[in-house]
């Protein structure tokens, strides 16, 4: 099946500056995808160029088969939901009801769910509302439109706890019921971790990772206990990071362990502990190899 | 909510969580399983992942599908699960417990009555 | 098309801006006019006032407005920058369109009210707005399209060559006129200048503006194709 967005050695550079670097990654359909990295690593301007806002210095991008870039075709079919997007002097309720013409897959009946849930007056202008609350309309638009590629970059600037996790259990009941392509790109990695079936680790531009969510998960363990037992279970192995404290070490091994590996540990009295995905994939960042774990 | 842990892989969880279902008697042979859409919504996670997880328990045979109406447990999944589990159980519960008894210096004698009286306490029936 | 459609009806949900203050700020300079018509002493001929042009300056505003601060959002809703730029023009056309007729159906009210009762020369433009019905329609159109087209003009150079990009732009509109300004007083050709003025006629002149839109228009399209948003 032809990948919902196929990039291919994608680079941006501005003045002296690589954003992008050879950037080349598939994303299928029907598929929930991470984009995660740091700041500045170029998740936006990745989802940017994917979504015709910018273009390319070198290399190219294909969504739904074409270039996106002024292709009415393609842009009809897709939804982008910015971190701090910029309205007209619009109240609410027309920024909804103007959605509703674009979108062939627009659904009113979730538009109105979804306005109830974040709570959000219809008539009140929106440069009036708080950052959340703003964040709020745009994730409402962005999940009605229903669209068949649905992107978000870090579209919950100033929502709390609360309201993040309305927002993704709304995502996922909609993408169940209405399946359809998503790319997520966020820092709050272990908040999403479970969504993801795929996961896209920029670091400087380059893409560091690439693999489904299944695969990295357990790849590493926190080993603790006195630090003489840690120090002969990891003999002779590789070790990530290490720490100690009184008599006492914990350190990252890369894993998974087996069974063997596992009861030698209890044997010896140490705990083992899996890392998160964020923890992982700071350690991936953090790494100067570059890890290809194959998808 | 039953929380999910970071190590093994989700699918295998939540094929894990509906196993503990059916050994308990709580999921019985013939009854519903919960659809991939509504074990996605409760977890919190991925229809995908969730489908791996019942698909790995329909390969096993403890699930079996009824096109059109869903996914039922199959008859003997109980039975079946409990003969997998019992192999298990030297390895995951009687290793650990005789390291630790080591450990601690208790002997087998010790040990084995220790196991009696729990059972009495907990009404079981060991020898 | 429904696209285009739908971008035009994007920009009119901001009636405020499009609708209501061009004509209220039209209104309320017309009524000043008209006062101080009615108050001061009639000069032979009536009163001339170049009132009008604060409509056209408020669709020099709109064509901004258009430009910047509608343009991301619009974006958003996966259109093209070809596709928001003709939906705005079809915007464009049809305001200068109904403006126009509007401005057109005044004028003729003017003229048939003996200046509103006072010799004002409000809608009636010596010359240019003077004349026929049709041609005061074309004409108004014209300079409303052209107006607003300039507006994004402005809007576009900022959102491309920002800030500094507008100096640029305002300082080479200067230079330009400069020249012509030099090239006319070397050529010592001031009166034939003055003598074009006068003796064109005011549908030339129209079809000299109309040039000059369309190629503004076609100018706005090609800086928003690669335009970063």
């Amino acid at each position: 099946m032809t990948p919902t967005i196929s990039v291919t050695d994608l680079s941006r550079r501005y003045r002296d500056q690589a954003a992008l670097a050879g950037v080349s990654l598939t994303v299928e359909p029907g598929t929930v995808t991470g984009l995660v990295g740091r700041n500045g690593a170029g998740k936006t301007t990745l989802l940017r160029i994917i979504t015709g806002l910018e273009f390319p210095t070198a290399g190219e991008v294909k969504v739904f088969g074409a270039a996106p870039a002024e292709n009415d075709a393609v842009l009809r079919r897709m939804v982008f939901v910015r971190e701090e997007q910029a309205y007209p002097d619009f109240r609410v309720g027309h920024a909804i009801r103007v959605a509703s013409w674009f979108y062939p897959n627009w659904s009113t009946e979730l538009a109105e769910q979804l306005l109830a849930d974040f709570e959000l007056p219809l008539s009140r202008r929106i440069r009036r509302l708080s950052r959340g609350m703003r964040s709020a309309v745009g994730i409402v638009i962005g999940l009605a439109a229903r669209a068949e590629l649905t992107l978000f970059d870090e579209p919950y600037a100033g929502l709390d706890a609360v309201a993040r996790q309305l927002f993704y259990d709304r995502l996922l009941a909609d993408f169940a019921e209405h399946p359809r392509t998503i790319v997520l790109s966020t820092h709050l990695i272990d908040e999403v971790a479970d969504l993801l079936e795929h996961v896209v680790l920029l670091d400087h531009g380059r893409v560091a990772l690439d693999a489904p969510a299944e695969e990295i998960r357990g790849t590493a363990m926190t080993v603790t206990g006195p630090a003489i037992a840690v120090d002969e279970f990891v003999a002779g192995g590789r070790v990530w990071h290490r720490q100690r404290i009184a008599s006492r070490a914990s350190v990252v091994v890369p894993g998974p362990l087996d069974a063997a590996a596992q009861a030698r540990a209890r044997a010896l009295h140490l705990s083992l502990e899996p890392l998160s995905l964020q923890q992982l994939l700071v350690h991936a960042s953090g790494s100067a190899v570059e890890e290809k774990v194959s998808a | 909510m039953p929380a999910l842990d970071e190590g093994t892989p989700l699918f295998v969880q939540i094929a894990g969580q509906l196993a503990d279902d059916i050994v308990d008697g709580q999921l019985a042979e013939g009854a519903r399983v919960p659809s991939t859409n509504e074990l996605a919504a409760f977890y919190r996670i991925n229809p995908a992942t969730a489908a791996k997880g019942i698909n790995m328990l329909v390969d096993d045979g403890v699930l079996e599908k009824r096109r059109g109406i869903g996914m039922f447990v199959a008859a003997g999944a109980r039975e079946h699960l409990l003969a997998m589990r019992r192999k298990l159980f030297a390895e995951q519960y009687v290793d650990p417990m005789v390291a630790e008894a080591n450990r601690l210096g208790i002997d087998s004698d010790t040990l084995l009555s220790l196991v009696r009286g729990t059972s009495v306490s907990n009404g079981g029936k060991t020898q | 098309m429904k696209t285009l459609v739908n971008v035009a009806r994007y920009h009119l949900v901001d009636r405020i801006t499009y609708v209501a203050l061009p004509w209220a700020i039209l209104t309320f300079s017309f009524l000043i006019n008209l006062a101080i018509a009615a108050m001061a002493p009639q000069p032979p001929g009536g009163i001339y006032t170049g009132g009008l042009v604060t409509i056209y300056v408020f669709l020099l505003a709109c064509g901004v407005s258009s430009m910047t601060r509608e343009l991301p959002f619009g974006l958003m809703l996966g259109v093209s920058r070809r596709g928001y730029y003709l939906g705005t023009a079809l915007l464009v056309l049809a305001l200068g369109i109904a403006y126009g007729l509007a401005l057109t159906a005044l004028q003729a009210l003017e003229r048939a009210s003996g200046g509103w009762g006072s010799s004002l020369h409000f809608f009636r433009v010596p010359w240019i707005m003077d004349g026929p019905w049709y041609q005061t329609w074309v004409t108004s159109f014209v300079l409303l399209v052209l107006f607003f087209l300039y507006g994004m003009w402005y809007g576009l150079v900022y959102r491309r060559w920002n800030v500094i990009g507008m100096v640029a732009f305002v300082v080479a509109q200067m230079l330009v006129a400069l020249a012509v300004v030099a090239v006319v007083t070397l050529t010592h050709d001031w009166t034939a200048f003055g003598h074009f003025f006068t003796t064109v006629r005011a549908p030339a002149l129209t079809g000299v503006l109309a040039a000059l839109t369309i190629a503004l228009g076609l100018g706005g399209f090609g800086t928003i194709r690669r335009a970063a948003i």
